[in-house]
């Protein structure tokens, strides 16, 4: 176990200790920072730039002023109401010698109808505009309803009806599905991409290995299954370490950015958000999935790395592999529209399916537990086998120089070995 | 200790068609230090490879220490492929470190004895830079240091000395002589005749994956010899010119008893012997010749010489060519 550690501990640091590696780690998280300041840079810039003046609102109607101001004032900006009506024209006036930005009109069309006029030089921003008219119209609209006799039931009416999702047998709020889909295919998403990407670091790292022939040095100390091991388990390192750094800086864009976003926008509902954070559980299993396909699927491109001398080679060797990666992945992709077929659940007991496959489906609770325990059970397995095979595929691969096995000779490699 | 570290007895290893090795016997006795000629192609490295375990004779048997090479066996070996192999990517001295660590060196004493060795060839100021930015020669000897860091009871090395300059070839041939004094037995393959002859107690030629002759190298020689003498005289007029006079003194060692054939090479007339005539009555001619006698030598042929008849002239070219290399 010895040879394995420093085996281990020689290609994490290895990786580790490169500026690509850490570069391309802080990368993302810098670059999702980055986009996220920039629009709440912006949004903070140009509500501050338009609220720095009170919008100031001309109401010629008598009764929709003074709730026009308070609703606009609710969404944050400042306004003011005219108490006399100074005549379009010393207003238009004001405009121009920029003693004020712009102002409403509202008058007996705005009543009616909910038509107001925006009198300014610029033309007001989308946000402002749609603001606007959201308010003005919903006063005006208020103000109609207020004559009628069930005004709840119209207004809701108004808002275009609403659906609500009851789930047989047992009630399912709608919000925790949707956000346990989502992390399930969040999820899906982030295991394909560790484990082709890991997976491809340790194909290269064997590849190399093989074409330096330093592998006939190590190998006369180490035995080629503690190679294979420390290799895996030191990329696997350093895989985890770039997951858990990604996991602090997400975890600390979260807490210092939901204090933030519900100051910019006092409306975002936090309950909802905290739905979509993952539970423990859920981080559990996806750690395990993680762990059980890694292996899986790093031992086979340990083993087409073995195989093959040159790149071209190895790009053609590992098609196979990619396709065991790729397939599950289509298929999960294609039920992101929400449907979802029942044979899909049973593919997902292929080991080499399953962490794309079963994941998900373990999270929000469209597979039964047994299922979830029988997949994590039959991937142990495959762990076992695939490391059995790789391995002596790796033990006779790695030192032979020249052309690609076939089949037949990787056959006799396995049954040799 | 078993009496021959290495034994391979009628092993032979074919690719295909061709076949690298073929029928091949060999003993290494514990302590010596042992060279492994041929020219390019001739069947070294197989051979090598084959003692280390990574690749399998068709025929025949390998023992390492008397048993199947296997992995207890190899890690007494300090092996040093042909073909270098460093990470390019690691630090000169984690790289030695790493390469005691896998061979059971403990950190510490790894990174001590490195830092020894390092010093030693000169390489101090390169321990923390990483192996790619060295040059191939100081990359060759950084290889060198990882195979005797374990201090290995057997030192296999593959080729050691090409692309080395001639200081460095010194400085590595020392330290195989050092080894070996400390007890260990080295086996080391060339194409560079003049280098296995300074460094080596016993020899095997092998030509065209066949084994042509080994043994001690003494012996060899002695058993090699041809019978030529070589003479040298301080007033030896024919070097400057006077051809009358120097064709006067080639018939004058022509008529020496037991003498059967007289040839100028360089400053030196080489002689070649009657059969039975004895060296001694030669030396009394030529003492009695009155001449200022420089040198009198019992010729002994060098391994190139004796390569050539046992291995056929084409042969030799081949090593030639890849002598001068």
């Amino acid at each position: 176990m010895k040879q394995v550690w420093v085996i281990l501990v020689r290609e994490y640091l290895e990786k580790v200790k490169t500026k690509g590696f850490w570069i391309a780690t802080l990368a993302l998280p810098v670059l999702m920072l980055g986009l996220m300041g920039v629009s709440a840079f912006l949004g903070v810039r140009s509500q501050q730039a338009e609220a720095e003046r009170p919008l100031v609102v001309l109401d010629r109607t008598g009764a929709l002023g003074e709730a026009v101001v308070d609703r606009i004032g609710n969404a944050g900006y400042a306004s003011e109401l005219l108490e006399a009506d100074p005549g379009i024209e010393e207003m238009d006036r004001r405009v121009t010698d920029e003693e004020i930005d712009s102002y409403l009109v509202l008058d007996e069309r705005t009543v009616s109808q909910g038509a107001f006029a925006y009198r300014a030089m610029d033309s007001p921003s989308r946000v402002r505009s749609a603001l606007l008219t959201a308010v003005v119209g919903e006063v005006a609209l208020e103000n109609r309803l207020a004559e009628a006799e069930d005004a709840e039931n119209l207004r809701a009416l108004m808002r275009g009806g609403s659906m609500e999702y009851e789930a047989v047998g047992g009630k399912v709020a709608e919000v925790a599905r949707v956000a346990a889909k989502a992390q399930g295919m969040v999820g899906a998403i982030l295991l394909y991409m560790c484990m082709a990407i890991y997976g491809a670091f340790v194909l290269r790292s064997v590849m190399e290995e093989k074409r330096t022939r330093i592998v006939d040095v190590v190998i006369s100390s180490v035995r080629p299954w503690q190679l294979m091991l420390g290799k895996i388990l030191g990329v696997g390192s350093m895989g985890l370490t770039q997951l858990a750094t990604w996991m602090v800086c997400v975890g600390t864009i979260g807490t210092l950015g939901i204090p933030f976003l519900s100051r910019v926008a006092p409306a975002a509902n936090m309950d909802l958000i905290s739905e979509f954070v993952p539970s423990a559980g859920s981080l559990l299993l996806l750690a395990a999935f993680f762990l059980l396909g890694y292996f899986l699927f790093s031992s086979l491109f340990a083993a087409v790395g073995a195989m093959c001398s040159r790149e071209e080679e190895a790009a053609q060797a590992q098609v196979p592999v990619i396709a065991l990666l790729g397939i599950p992945f289509v298929l999960q992709m294609s039920t992101a529209g929400g449907a979802s077929f029942a044979w899909m659940d049973w593919a997902a007991l292929f080991p080499f399916f399953s962490p794309i496959l079963m994941y998900p489906r373990a999270v929000d609770g469209s597979v039964p537990v047994w299922m979830v325990a029988a997949s994590i059970v039959l991937m142990a397995a495959a762990v076992f086998a695939m490391a059995w095979l790789s391995g002596r595929i790796y033990r006779v691969g790695i030192l032979m120089q020249g052309k690609r096995p076939n089949l037949r000779e990787l056959y006799r490699w396995v049954r040799e070995a | 200790m078993t009496p021959h570290p290495v034994r391979l007895s009628g092993v032979s290893k074919t690719f295909g068609a061709h076949t690298a090795v073929s029928g091949f016997d060999l003993k290494i006795p514990e302590g010596s230090v042992y060279g492994l000629l041929g020219p390019n192609g001739s069947g070294k490295t197989t051979t090598i490879r084959m003692i280390m375990d990574i690749l399998m004779p068709d025929q025949g048997a390998v023992e390492l220490f008397g048993r199947r090479p296997d992995f207890h066996g190899r890690s007494r070996v300090g092996y040093l492929p042909e073909e270098r192999g460093v990470y390019e990517r690691m630090k000169v001295l984690d790289q030695l470190v790493f390469l005691g660590q896998i061979r059971g060196v403990a950190k510490d004493v790894a990174r001590k004895r490195a830092g020894e060795w390092l010093d030693r060839l000169d390489l101090a100021e390169w321990a923390s830079k990483k192996v790619r930015e060295l040059s191939k020669g100081m990359q060759q000897k950084v290889q060198f240091i990882g195979t005797v860091l374990h201090d290995p009871e057997l030192l296999i090395l593959d080729e050691p000395f090409s692309g080395l300059d001639p200081i460095n070839q010194d400085v590595l041939e020392s330290i195989v002589r050092e080894q070996s004094a400390l007890g260990a037995t080295v086996l080391f393959s060339t194409h560079l005749m003049e280098q296995a002859e300074r460094l080596c107690e016993r020899v095997c030629l092998i030509s065209r994956s066949k084994k042509v002759l080994d043994g001690d190298l003494k012996d060899l020689k002695r058993r090699e010899r041809s019978g030529t003498i070589a003479l040298e005289f301080d007033d030896d007029p024919s070097g400057r010119g006077g051809s009358e006079r120097s064709g006067e003194m080639e018939r004058e060692i022509g008529s020496w008893r037991g003498v059967a054939g007289v040839a100028r090479a360089g400053d030196a007339w080489h002689l070649s012997l009657d059969d039975g005539a004895a060296a001694r009555s030669v030396l009394a001619a030529a003492v009695e010749s009155g001449a200022e006698l420089r040198r009198f030598e019992l010729l002994e042929p060098t391994l190139h010489e004796i390569f050539v008849r046992h291995a056929g002239s084409a042969a030799a070219g081949n090593e030639m060519e890849g002598g001068l290399r």
